[in-house]
């Protein structure tokens, strides 16, 4: 299942959190007819290349599908940056 | 099994099979059953014992009260570690080649052509008992980075 959702929390250091969500759905749609009009090119590429354009697509989606439940943090002092990927 | 195992010593009987034939044989006989059965015991068979994520987690102190404290914290889906192995299936064999006479030129012997998208699987799977932690003490600072799966 390809993630859905991004959650970017900012901290400041007076603590106040500002918390984003990001629709990755959206930015899938959008992507989705750019990698269609794309995909005539990409081919001649991966053959260019020697490489197999359905093993490419499928490591490809493998790697997204993947990114479910990453999460990144950092804090310095009472300020902070956080990811995840739902 | 038995059946088998008698089979062999008539043939030893027999003078067909020597004794070191017969043993080598019986060994043979016996080592797929010890295969599966240490592979269904192994923590790493169940997929419930098998990690799912690759943690690193950074913390670094301070002491001169100008920085601050830090803390990094890094959560990697197993799964995702898997799939970007799986980029090495789309690397062109002449960039291969390219990669094995720069690392020649730096001494390092590696054919990476030789290298399998399985071998780097197994590698991955081996990750699951990796722990790695570091403590750096200075006059100054204190940091200490774990890396483990979990």
């Amino acid at each position: 299942m390809i993630p859905f959702v991004a959650v970017v929390s900012l901290r400041n250091q007076e603590s106040r959190t500002f918390r984003l969500w990001i629709p990755l759905v959206l930015i899938w749609l959008l992507l989705l007819p750019l990698g269609i009009l794309l995909s005539p090119f990409i081919f001649i590429a991966c053959l260019v290349c020697r490489v197999n354009p359905l093993r490419g697509v499928a490591v490809m989606w493998q790697i997204v599908s993947a990114l479910t439940d990453t999460q990144f943090e950092v804090e310095h002092r009472s300020a902070g940056v956080s990811f995840h990927i739902l | 099994m038995n059946e088998h195992r008698r089979q062999i010593l008539q043939m030893l009987s027999e003078g067909k099979v020597s004794a070191d034939e017969a043993e080598r044989l019986i060994s043979a006989m016996e080592e797929p059953s010890a295969a599966t059965k240490s592979s269904a015991f192994s923590p790493t068979s169940t997929g419930k014992d098998r990690p799912k994520y690759l943690r690193v987690q950074v913390d670094s102190e301070d002491g001169g009260g100008h920085e601050g404290p830090t803390k990094v914290n890094v959560r990697v889906p197993m799964q995702l570690l898997r799939a970007g192995v799986k980029l090495a299936y789309l690397i062109p064999a002449a960039a291969l080649q390219k990669a094995n006479l720069a690392m020649h030129e730096k001494g390092i012997p590696v054919n990476l052509t030789q290298i399998k998208p399985e071998n780097l699987e197994e590698l991955i799977e081996q990750l699951n008992d990796l722990t790695v932690d570091v403590d750096q003490k200075d006059a100054n600072t204190k940091v200490k980075v774990r890396v483990f799966c979990e």
